[in-house]
Formats: C-alpha cells, sequence, structure tokens
C-alpha cells in the first residue's frame, strides 16, 4: 500500500486526533497513524478513566462520611474495587469508540501501526511484530506522539510493586499503603482516590507545596484537607532511593529533619511526564530535540524542518490534553493560511480533580507580584454562599487577581466543590479581556455556586455584598 | 520571640467571632499554615492557620466563647527573630517604635493624582551621607513635575535602590536613611513642596481621561481591558480606531494597544523608514530627558487628535507701542517689571474668548465642553532644550496689569523650576510668542485638549498704506502678524476669523484709559 495525503497526524490523542478533525474539516487528504487505541493517553490511561475512578470515591465518600448530614440513612455500605476499576475501563472504552466513529465521519484514514519518518515526505508503518503494513507519502505531517511517566534511576519502576499512574488505575487489588512520590495534579488524585478506599496514603513532594504550581494559599487549603483526611504529607523532601524489601518497598528520603526510611506495599512515582521522542525516526531526517521534546515554533508549531510540525506533549509543557488539543486546531488553521490568533498561554485553565477540587487560570498571587504587577485580590469562601451550605460544600474559596493599574483579570483560583466547572467562566473573562467590573456587573443566576465569582470579583474592590 | 494570635476580621462590618474548636493546646508545637483553630462568625466559618512556626504558648479564649475582632486569643514563642509576612498589626507597630538605629524608608513621591511613576534624574548624596533633615537627597522627574526631594530625617545614607535616569513607580522605597531619631508613621516624604516643575502641554491629563468611548460609532469591539488603558493612558477614540488588532476576527488585544503605547512613546508611530545612527565621528547620541520626551509625545498626540487650520492676520500695533514707548520706566519703577506686547495681546484674547465661548472649549466625544473659566497658556521656553505651557488662572479676571504681572511671574517660575503642578493643567486657550526672535508668523500646535492657540509674531516697523482724507499715502508702521490655529473638528474658519478680527480690533482700538 503507498498512497500519498495532504496531511498526516502521527498519533492520535487529543491533540492529534483533533488536528486531524480540523485538517478533514478544511479540506486536507489527511490520514492519522495510531499504535494503539485512539484517544491517547488522555482517553485510555488519564483524563477519562481516571475522573471515573474519582467519582466511585467521591460518592463512596459522601455515603460514608456525609450522608447522616443529609439526614439519609446507609447501612452496610461497601464497595468492589475490581468492579470500580472496570467501570473505569469500560468508560475508557466508551470514550475511544466515540472517537472512532469521528474519524469515520470527517473521511480520515486510520492507519494503524507503529509510524517511522523515513524522510521529509515519507513514513512507514509497521505492526507489532515489524513487518511493514503501509508505506505513506505526505506533503505536511504533525508530530502528535505524546509522552510518558517520566522514570528515575533512584525509583526503579518495575510496573508491579513500583508503578506509574498507568498501572495505578488497573491494580488488582486495593493496597494496605502507598507512597506517592510526586504532588502535581496525578499525585494528588491518586492520593484521594486510595485514600477515600481506606488505603494509607503518605505524599512526598520535592518542592516547599504539594499542587506546587498553584496559588500558594490553594496549595495549602488543599494540603490541610489531606491531612485532616488522614493523608501524610512530606514537602520540601527529596527521595533518596527507592528499593524493594521482601514484599514491601522502602522509600529513603532526606528533609530538613534528616534522613528517614519509610515503607509501603506500592510506591506510586508521579514525577512528570517525558515526550516519545525515540524510535519515530526523528534522526532520518534531523528534527531538533532539547531535553526530550521537539523543539518548535510556538506560533506556528513548525519544527526546524519545513513541513515537518508538532504538537502536544511532545513539544514540552505545559503538558494538558486541552492544549494538545488547541495547538493541534491552531498548527492545521496556520497550515491552511487561516492566520489563528497566537494561543495565549496565560489563558490555559488547568483543574485538579480531587476533593476538593482545585481550578486556576492564569498567574498566582506569587507570579502577579513577581512579574512586577501591582494588585488587587479578591476572595469569596464558600462558607458563605448559600448554594454551597445547601449542597453541603463549604469547604474552599474563590480568589480573584487584578491588576491595579488597568483592572485586567490576572488570575483566578478556586478550591472547593466545582471549581473546575467554574473555572470555564473565568476562561471566557480573561479572553475577552474583562476587568473586575464586568464580571461584578454580570448578573450570576441565583442560587448557584457561580456567583461566588461575582462576589469575589466584588471583594477585591471593596464591593462585595454578601460577605 | 512572643507572637500575639488575634481574632481575625473576615468582612467588613463583622466584628465578633465564636471560636469552635481548638485544634492546638497550650504547649503544642505549631508549624505555619497549619490550622490551630476554627472560629464561626455571622458570615463564614473559617480555620485560622499559624502565622509561623513556634509553640503555643497560651490561649486566652476558650471554645464556644464569642470575642471582638482584633481580640488577642492565643500566644505563640516564634523559633525564630525574624518577623514574618502575616505578622499582628502589634507586632508591626513594636517595631517601628523601637529605639536606637532605625531604617527609614524614601518611597518615591506621588506628584499628582494621575502620576503612576518618575524618574530619577540625579542623587546628590552617595551611600554613606550624612544628611540633614530637609537637605536635598535627591532629584525627580514625573510627567507633571520636576522637582528635588528633601531628607525626612537627619541620619546617614545608608542605602540606594533606585540609580539615576532609572523610572519607578510612585511608592517605590529608592532609598533607605539610618537615623536615631523617633520617625513619624507613615510617608514621611510626602509633605515636600510640591513647588518646582517643568513639562511643557500637560495640560492633556486631565478632561481627556475621562473620554467616554461612544460604542455605537464603531463596529469595532474593544473589550474593557482595551479601554481602560485607554482611558488611562490618553489614546483617543480616533487614535484606537487606526491600531490593528491581533486578536480573534481581528480584535484589538491589550496586546495590540500596549504595543502601540509603547511606540508613541518612543515616537515610532508612523515610523515608515527608519535610519539608523551609531555612534561615531560625525554624530553625538544624546538620550533624550524627560521633558523633551513629553514634548514630542503631546506633539504627536495633538497632531493626530486635533484637525489644525491657521489664519493670520496683520495688526496696527501703533496705538500699543506708543503707550509702551511712553510708560516704560514708569511701569518698570512701579512693577518691577517690563511692560510687553504680550499683556496687551492676552488680554484682547481674553476678551475675544468671552464674546465667543467655543474659542474656549474641548471636545468629549460627541459632546462640546464649554468652559466658563478663562485659563490663559502662555508657551515658555525652557533652558536649554524644553518648553512648558504654565496658564494664568482665570485670566478674565484680571486687568493689563495683573496680566502683566502674571505672564512675568510665570515665566520667570517656569525657567526656574518653581511652577506648582496645578499651573500646568487645566487651560483653556493658548498664546505662543514667536516674534520674540523676529519671527512674523507661523502655525502653532494646539495645545491638548483646548481647541485653538494664538501666535504671536514680531511687531517690526513697516510702510503700510493708510487712508487719510480720501488720499492712499505711505506711513511707517508698528505692525504684528496674529496667526490662529484652530481645531477644524469643532472652530470652522468664520468662528475663527470672527475671533481673530475681534482681538485686531481690540488692540488697534487700544484705549491707555485701561491701564
Amino acid at each position: 500500500m503507498n498512497k500519498k495525503y495532504d496531511i498526516v497526524v502521527l498519533g492520535g490523542g487529543p491533540g492529534g486526533y483533533v488536528a486531524a478533525i480540523r485538517a478533514a474539516q478544511l479540506g486536507f487528504k489527511t490520514a492519522l497513524i495510531e499504535k494503539e487505541n485512539l484517544g491517547g493517553i488522555c482517553l485510555n490511561w488519564g483524563c477519562i478513566p481516571t475522573k471515573a475512578l474519582l467519582k466511585s470515591a467521591e460518592l463512596y465518600d459522601t455515603m460514608k462520611n456525609h450522608a447522616g448530614d443529609f439526614g439519609l440513612k446507609v447501612e452496610g455500605l461497601s464497595f468492589d474495587f475490581n468492579k470500580i476499576i472496570k467501570r473505569s475501563r469500560n468508560v475508557s472504552k466508551r470514550v475511544t469508540k466515540g472517537v472512532e466513529y469521528l474519524m469515520r465521519k470527517n473521511k480520515i484514514d486510520v492507519i494503524k501501526g507503529f509510524g517511522v519518518i523515513t524522510g521529509k515526505n515519507g513514513v512507514i508503518v509497521s505492526d507489532e511484530d515489524g513487518n511493514s503494513v503501509a508505506e505513506i507519502e505526505f506533503d505536511k505531517l504533525i508530530i502528535s506522539t505524546g509522552g510518558r511517566p517520566r522514570e528515575l534511576d533512584i525509583i526503579p519502576v518495575d510496573r508491579e510493586k513500583i508503578i506509574t499512574s498507568k498501572e495505578a488505575m488497573t491494580l488488582s487489588q486495593l493496597p494496605g499503603e502507598m507512597i506517592i512520590i510526586g504532588a502535581g495534579a496525578i499525585g494528588v488524585e491518586f492520593a484521594y482516590f486510595y485514600n477515600v478506599l481506606g488505603t494509607k496514603v503518605t505524599i512526598i513532594e520535592m518542592l516547599d507545596n504539594i499542587v506546587p504550581l498553584e496559588d500558594k494559599e490553594v496549595s495549602v487549603a488543599l494540603a490541610n484537607s489531606f491531612k485532616k483526611r488522614g493523608i501524610e504529607i512530606h514537602t520540601s523532601t527529596k527521595v533518596l532511593k527507592v528499593g524493594k524489601k521482601g514484599k514491601k518497598v522502602t522509600v529513603e528520603i532526606e528533609n530538613s529533619g534528616g534522613k528517614q526510611k519509610l515503607q509501603s506495599d506500592i510506591v506510586l512515582s508521579a514525577i512528570g511526564v517525558v515526550g516519545n521522542i525515540e524510535n519515530i525516526g526523528l534522526e532520518n531526517i534531523g528534527v531538533e530535540t532539547e531535553r526530550g521534546f521537539i523543539k518548535v515554533n510556538k506560533e506556528t508549531f513548525e519544527t526546524n524542518i519545513k513541513n515537518i510540525y508538532a504538537i502536544g506533549d511532545v513539544t514540552g509543557p505545559p503538558l494538558l490534553a486541552h492544549v494538545a488539543s488547541a495547538e493541534g486546531i491552531h498548527c492545521v488553521e496556520n497550515i491552511k493560511g487561516l492566520n489563528p490568533p497566537a494561543i495565549d498561554y496565560n489563558s490555559i485553565p488547568g483543574c485538579t480533580y480531587t476533593h476538593p477540587q482545585v481550578a486556576s487560570i492564569g498567574l498566582t498571587e506569587e507570579k502577579a507580584v513577581e512579574q512586577g504587577y501591582k494588585i488587587k485580590v479578591g476572595k469569596f469562601p464558600y462558607s458563605a454562599s448559600g448554594k454551597a451550605t445547601a449542597a453541603g460544600d463549604r469547604e474552599g474559596f474563590v480568589k480573584l487577581i487584578f491588576d491595579e493599574k488597568y483592572g485586567e483579570l490576572l488570575g483566578a483560583h478556586i478550591i472547593g466543590a466545582e471549581a473546575t466547572e467554574l473555572i470555564a467562566e473565568l476562561g471566557i473573562a480573561k479572553e475577552l479581556e474583562a476587568d473586575y467590573e464586568t464580571i461584578v456587573k454580570t448578573v450570576h443566576a441565583h442560587p448557584t455556586l457561580s456567583e461566588m465569582i461575582m462576589e469575589a470579583a466584588g471583594n477585591a474592590y471593596d464591593e462585595s455584598i454578601h460577605i | 520571640m512572643r507572637k500575639e494570635i488575634l481574632m481575625p476580621k473576615m468582612g467588613e462590618s463583622i466584628t465578633e467571632g465564636t471560636i469552635i474548636k481548638w485544634h492546638k493546646k497550650v504547649g503544642d508545637k505549631v508549624k505555619k499554615d497549619e490550622i490551630i483553630f476554627e472560629i464561626s462568625t455571622d458570615k463564614v466559618d473559617t480555620e485560622i492557620p499559624a502565622p509561623a512556626d513556634g509553640v503555643l504558648t497560651e490561649i486566652l479564649v476558650g471554645e464556644n466563647e464569642t470575642v471582638e475582632v482584633d481580640t488577642v486569643v492565643a500566644v505563640m514563642d516564634t523559633e525564630s527573630e525574624t518577623a514574618e509576612e502575616s505578622v499582628t498589626e502589634a507586632t508591626k507597630e513594636e517595631e517601628t517604635a523601637k529605639e536606637g538605629e532605625n531604617l527609614v524608608d524614601i518611597p518615591m513621591p506621588k506628584m499628582g493624582e494621575s502620576v503612576m511613576e518618575g524618574t530619577i534624574i540625579k542623587w546628590h548624596k552617595k551611600v554613606g551621607d550624612k544628611v540633614k533633615k530637609d537637605e536635598i537627597l535627591f532629584e525627580i522627574s514625573t510627567d507633571k513635575v520636576d522637582t528635588e526631594v528633601p531628607s525626612p530625617v537627619d541620619g546617614v545614607l545608608a542605602e540606594i535602590l533606585a540609580g539615576e535616569n532609572e523610572t519607578v513607580e510612585v511608592d517605590t522605597i529608592v532609598a533607605r536613611i539610618a537615623t536615631s531619631q523617633k520617625v513619624p508613621t507613615g510617608k514621611p516624604v510626602t509633605e515636600k513642596k510640591e513647588t518646582v516643575t517643568p513639562t511643557e502641554s500637560k495640560t492633556v491629563e486631565a478632561p481627556v481621561q475621562k473620554e467616554k468611548f461612544d460604542k455605537s460609532k464603531t463596529n469595532r469591539f474593544y473589550s474593557p481591558v482595551v479601554l481602560n488603558i485607554a482611558r488611562k493612558e490618553n489614546i483617543s477614540f480616533d487614535e484606537l480606531e487606526k491600531i490593528e488588532g491581533s486578536g480573534i476576527k481581528g480584535r484589538v488585544t491589550k496586546k495590540d494597544v500596549l504595543k502601540y503605547l509603547d511606540n508613541r512613546k518612543t515616537g515610532k508611530v508612523e515610523a515608515a523608514t527608519k535610519v539608523t545612527y551609531e555612534k561615531g565621528e560625525g554624530v553625538e547620541i544624546i538620550p533624550m530627558d524627560n521633558m523633551r520626551k513629553r514634548i514630542m509625545e503631546h506633539m504627536i498626540q495633538s497632531r493626530d487628535t486635533s484637525v489644525h487650520v491657521s489664519e493670520v492676520m496683520e495688526v496696527d500695533m501703533t496705538k500699543i507701542h506708543n503707550f509702551i514707548e511712553a510708560n516704560r520706566e514708569r511701569f518698570q519703577k512701579e512693577e518691577g517689571i517690563k511692560l510687553t506686547y504680550m499683556a496687551f495681546i492676552s488680554h484682547a484674547a481674553v476678551k475675544a474668548l468671552r464674546e465667543y465661548p467655543f474659542m474656549n472649549a474641548s471636545i468629549d466625544g460627541d459632546k462640546i465642553i464649554l468652559k466658563k473659566y478663562i485659563n490663559l497658556g502662555i508657551a515658555v521656553a525652557v533652558e536649554p532644550n524644553g518648553l512648558i505651557v504654565p496658564n494664568i488662572k482665570n485670566a478674565d479676571e484680571k486687568s493689563i496689569r495683573g496680566l502683566a504681572k502674571a505672564i512675568a511671574d510665570l515665566s520667570y517660575r517656569a525657567r526656574n523650576k518653581k511652577l506648582n503642578p496645578d499651573e500646568v493643567v487645566d487651560g483653556t486657550f493658548s498664546i505662543t510668542n514667536y516674534g520674540v526672535f523676529g519671527a512674523l508668523f507661523g502655525n502653532p500646535i494646539i495645545n491638548q485638549p483646548e481647541v485653538a492657540i494664538l501666535g504671536v509674531g514680531a511687531v517690526v516697523k513697516k510702510p503700510v498704506v493708510v487712508e487719510v482724507n480720501g488720499n492712499d499715502l505711505i506711513a511707517i508702521k508698528p505692525m504684528m502678524y496674529l496667526s490662529l490655529s484652530h481645531d477644524h473638528r469643532l472652530v470652522d474658519g468664520m468662528l475663527g476669523g470672527l475671533f481673530l478680527r475681534k482681538v485686531k480690533e481690540l488692540l488697534e482700538n487700544f484705549d491707555e484709559n485701561m491701564v
């Protein structure tokens, strides 16, 4: 088989498949090469299946610890760990099926196999046994091979006792103890999940705070909430060595208190992501890479080779599905000559699905000050919201940061119920360059959690009504 | 170190709170940010974290007790001497009251309502120098005024945090003085004398700022932040309309406006062909001082805002010329100043403005702002390379003698940097006298947001045709050209002509009894 396409997309994750759809919409003859299921990490081993797991945990948490608050009586409550895992896998399967349908609908040729770039206009696709299944010619190639969990020598992953996020969502039985190394979004989500189901969870983070990219106030609030749940947290702590000892895994750590040895059934390594740049033939045409990621022009997503583009995790942070999708669309529209406005990397929302949830967009208070802004900060607590009180979600707050000079919304930080849905409004506000007044004067429905955003904006200028 | 923990204020009108639960007991070690107790107020329930690492030494308010905001509820013994960010008010006060060597912060002073930053032109002291209270520490230049900043205390200059030619925001600490004096709290430097100035036509400031953009006049969408920037930075609606947008569907974004602003400030707005010069034998490169930069900005802005048209009339100055010749010495003796044509021309202009109020106006979007007061701007050249337009407040209430004195006073103080900030704002009409150098006529640029400016040429004796008893004769007369530049958006040729003719008539029919 030897076929020629306008655009070939290498890798069918949320960057690749979205780029392929947009390309087909714009009239390009498009093919997508994928070695596993469509949907990439996101649909198969990330965003979606973990949300399924977390929903089970959240429901269980509510029934077990808060049923009485609502006047409910639950007797004999229990769970089946394997069924929780199974549901998560089914959810994943269902959404990837949806993507397959979208490929058919947009008449995109999906070529199953592993693609290797052979020249500036060619790619060879092989099956699992290494047999060539297709030779494809392209005008433009978009590399969207994504990333995988980063592994370090001092944490020898064996995928049984010392695992990555992928194994953490398919364990065959609930571990009694788990040490999680790395307190980014992935680390804290699994911490919440396993803690709720009864695992004794310990988090180790090298930086000063858990969820270290978030506003410090949010990080501290989440840490306090976790500690109340009984999750042990070691911040500013380095992992020196991880090793197996009989049925247990030992973790040697060091912090200002000195060295210490911890023991656990399972160690989950959640220390970041590296790009999938190996074995895809980059060296055959000399595509430049930098610290494990492909180097691109962030306005066109062109690599150093003119007709070769790269998007998403394989190009480095921010490592988020929605960023990959946005880059895929931008890349294709740019190829078409539509002159799309540049992606504003200061307005990318980030979401963490613990309980309380964490969501943010733009600058943290610390970053805003560091960048020389004079700021006005507005806060509103969930405990002052009627809707939150009625729903029994009084934990958390909304925090908005405005530039004092021009009134611009610089950042928004929410910790609490539905934070990940609430953040959308602030994305629009930032994109449309709203100032505090725009938010305050926008009538928000009552009773909703979104009223807190209006109130927090008012609070920054001493106009808040309900506090 | 002992640290008191107060009942926090959880909202505007919340005056008390109830302690629901203590998470720590006396003697417990606590870490910074660790929850020490929970409170409930009328509005919210919340957890209170420790302000620093330490040991809880006293609990003064028990569970379920309600106390007023700011009541001390517990005491901690903190481990370190260093005060943390969340020090309570009490400890802050303690620090400022400390005996012995104090460091006094010297901030960049605020020189007027909308002045946000200032440039340090010169340091009069260096680190280690002794300074006396009220002795000049450094000189600054801001959008409005240049001024000298005196020391608020006796002491030694301990630190300089902003060097010469650095521009910093108002209230940024630029120096620290070590002193043994007790320092009054608050900003010590702000009481400095607000006199000294030079900037040119800074009149732009106040009225334009309030410009409301009429959204019905445009098909474009401007975001709230873009409009805020435009208002703050005096970008007119017309300017805004010309900015190319880089956002979705060509929308003008914050970035586009800030870029435009940057270009306007550096005069690059219409940089068609740019020639770069490098320092060498044939070229000397001198950085512009603040005043020069602002003149540049305001001139470009005026040209971009107003539709300039000019008209010229010739005026027979015989009567005034004769009067000045006859009274020069007496006036010098009586008033201590030189009697000049400017006082007479100003007086005539003010009278004409009273008759034609549209000349004493501003444009605000699609509205005309008529001003009932006449603040007459007088352009003054400032050595070595500057210009400023202070104005005579309520010039219509002054006699020719009063105007002569006011002009002499303003010019003197302008040249010696002694103007008050309010003397360069809120002018309503301006006069510029290029005749002093012998020029006959010119076409002056309007001082925004005014709508006209009168240019005064040199008074020169020349032959003119006069009619005596029906016969044309040639006579020698002191003649002068007046040029009026007016903004055609509001002032048409007829009004400009009528106004100019009125000034001419008043000057030619001068009556000495008026002085």
